[in-house]
């Protein structure tokens, strides 16, 4: 079985969401990229690195959120960040007291004195987060950080990410099924499906419809402004919302139009703005084989950061 | 939340070598084990052993500048212990018969005492060691720091190791030490300086071979009861598999010694072959070996099966570790 095949992409500075179905191979990747795995061909540049080469140091510059559940028996909870950051050369007190300002960042309290069995599945995500960043790599690898957070927690360890990349410059590779996350924070998005790569593009670009399109959300009846609207010579179609019409083929400067044929109509119009392609559609199109934006053949595999 | 929250702040320093990160691994596994009150509790309880060595050794040197003392402990070797050889040294040359006393004391001490508190020992603690980490994952979170899977088992063994030389190495060396305390002068350095090296050998021979075969079994299941249950039924087994495959046809044939005799037994005179089924046995291959380190193997045999039979469990056992590893991550 191949795991993950002719996978050839370049990750900018940024954060990037890296979506796909079970089994399309992502934590394949992000473990091929630490080196976890070993790949059969291939080559690229990790930060500065040579991949696979120097798959160790890029390890040492690399901060991986493991997507399992997985701590070490036994230790509390900074006591394991401190072993994460002794493992990455932090020496002595220093690697405790980056251990405890982590913890602080992560907004742990009294309980990092507590064994880590004892902490819920939130509690857990937040201390691999802390983990993650005790030694201020430039690089995080975040394999579903959310799972298991609440709705607080998860918005707060979102504003983390946002943070950590807008004011500290960091990279960061956020794979999660969760799309509203990826909407929220990812700059740009890579895609895979069945060990492919599928998509490789700014969520900017993706989320921009192949044609201009305005949204249109109306009030009460809306069989006139759409006759009337056809008639003019879009196209208009319903959204899956009650009242909600998209309006294609129709450009910046014709939007004036769309106000003239509701006054016209006698039609109320709620809101009216350029509509976006959804993450849920492009990942659905993508998954069911009806999108694909790879970039250029022969490009780096990973140079993220720096 | 922390009274004056700082936000993230970078951090730059000087960052260890890599090459030390195993220490790192073994410190914390030792710090686990560590909190264990029964742990301590059996270290302890493996220390009182070497009372026996330590008081043989004072009457040893004592019998050196006692006269009265000397023939005591010259009959005794001649009866009880049945060493007529030894005992007769002893009159003429005390020099020569001190080093081989050290010796056979302290490879009694390895051989009985110690070589059962370290199966005890490590079979409480090994299994938990690479086990632990398979069930919780714990092995994601060390490799996604920059450390090999050789690194990784070398710190877990590290474990082990200091446990083992905290019952062996260290009572054994500290016994060298008061024997040259007690003696009545320095010169006895010079007559026993290898035995310190020989204690370090021995040691090894018993660290390396045990430690790889316990890492192994437990890198084999991620629940450590089993690995516990198969540590012990190799001991138990080949022990007792040597026991009726190396003496049975003797009793069968009504050879065996009856009753409570003298020194010990000539086994070659009663048709027995030692040697011939050791293999089976962790345990009296382990001893032919550290016998043969302290140059006080009786037995005729070769000791490279023994040998070989060691360094095989080693490689096996290590391999096991490494490939489960990279099995468990690739999954």
């Amino acid at each position: 079985m191949c795991a993950l095949e002719d996978v050839s992409l370049q990750i900018r500075p940024g954060i990037t969401g890296l979506l796909g179905p079970n089994g399309s191979g992502k934590s394949t990747l992000i473990k091929s990229l630490l080196g976890l795995v070993r790949t059969q061909s291939g080559r690229g540049r990790v930060l500065h690195y040579a991949w696979p080469r120097d798959v160790r140091a890029i390890r040492d510059s690399v901060g991986y959120l493991p997507e399992d559940d997985c701590y070490i028996a036994g230790l509390t909870g900074i006591e394991s960040v401190t072993l994460m950051s002794r493992l990455s050369g932090l020496a002595g007190n220093e690697g405790l007291r980056r251990s405890h300002e982590m913890l602080d960042y992560c907004g742990f309290g009294e309980e990092r004195y507590r064994e880590v069995e004892s902490y819920s599945t939130g509690m857990r995500q937040k201390l691999k987060f802390a983990q993650t960043l005790v030694h201020d790599p430039p690089l995080l690898i975040l394999d579903e950080p959310t799972t298991g957070l609440d709705p607080d927690q998860r918005v707060a360890m979102l504003n983390r990410i946002r943070n950590l990349a807008i004011k500290h410059g960091k990279s960061v590779i956020l794979s999660t099924h969760i799309l509203h996350d990826v909407r929220s924070v990812c700059d740009q998005v890579i895609i895979l499906v069945g060990g492919t790569l599928r998509v490789v593009d700014s969520l900017e670009n993706l989320s921009r419809p192949i044609e201009p399109t305005v949204r249109v959300v109306i009030v009460g009846d809306a069989s006139a402004f759409v006759e009337a609207a056809t008639i003019a010579g879009y196209s208009v179609r319903a959204e899956e919302d009650f009242g909600v019409w998209c309006v294609e083929r129709i450009g910046p400067d014709e939007v004036k139009r769309l106000w003239q044929i509701a006054a016209e109509t006698r039609t109320s119009i709620r809101s009216l703005q350029p509509a976006v392609n959804s993450l849920d559609k492009i990942f659905m199109d993508v998954a069911a084989g009806k999108l694909r934006t790879v970039p250029q053949r022969g490009m780096e595999a990973v140079d993220a950061g720096q | 939340m922390p009274v004056n929250d700082l936000g993230y702040r970078p951090w730059q320093g000087d960052r260890t070598n890599q090459v030390v990160r195993p220490w790192v691994v073994a410190r914390s596994g030792i710090s686990l084990v560590w909190r264990r009150r029964w742990l301590r509790t059996m270290l302890m309880l493996a220390w009182l052993p070497i009372v026996v060595p330590a008081l043989a050794l004072f009457a040893f040197e004592y019998s050196s500048v006692e006269p009265d003392f000397q023939d005591a402990i010259y009959g005794l070797m001649r009866g009880p212990l049945g060493q007529p050889e030894l005992a007769r040294q002893l009159i003429d040359d005390p020099d020569q018969a001190r080093h081989q006393v050290w010796s056979s004391l302290i490879l009694v001490f390895f051989r009985y005492p110690q070589l059962l508190a370290m199966v005890v020992l490590i079979g409480l603690v090994a299994p938990m060691l690479v086990s632990y980490d398979l069930r919780t994952k714990a092995y994601l979170m060390y490799f996604s720091r920059p450390l090999s899977p050789l690194q990784y088992v070398v710190g877990k063994s590290a474990v082990i190791w200091f446990i083992l030389a905290m019952i062996v190495t260290v009572p054994a060396l500290l016994l060298h030490l008061l024997g040259v305390l007690l003696s009545s002068d320095f010169s006895v350095i010079s007559q026993t300086w290898d035995i310190p090296l020989r204690i370090l050998a021995a040691s090894a021979v018993l660290m390396i071979p045990t430690t790889a075969l316990a890492m192994g079994y437990s890198s084999l299941t991620s629940e450590s009861r089993y690995a516990t249950f198969a540590w012990f039924a190799t001991w138990a087994m080949g022990f007792v598999a040597y026991q009726i495959l190396t003496f049975s046809q003797t009793a069968i044939r009504g050879k065996l010694p009856r009753g409570r005799r003298r020194g010990p037994v000539n086994w070659e005179e009663l048709g027995v072959d030692l040697d011939k089924w050791r293999l089976l046995s962790p345990y009296h291959t382990l001893g032919k070996v550290q016998a043969w380190i302290f140059d006080l193997d009786t037995t005729p045999a070769s000791n490279a099966p023994s040998l070989l039979m060691l360094g095989a469990i080693t490689v096996a056992g290590f391999w096991i570790v490494r490939s489960r590893i990279i099995a468990r991550l690739s999954a």
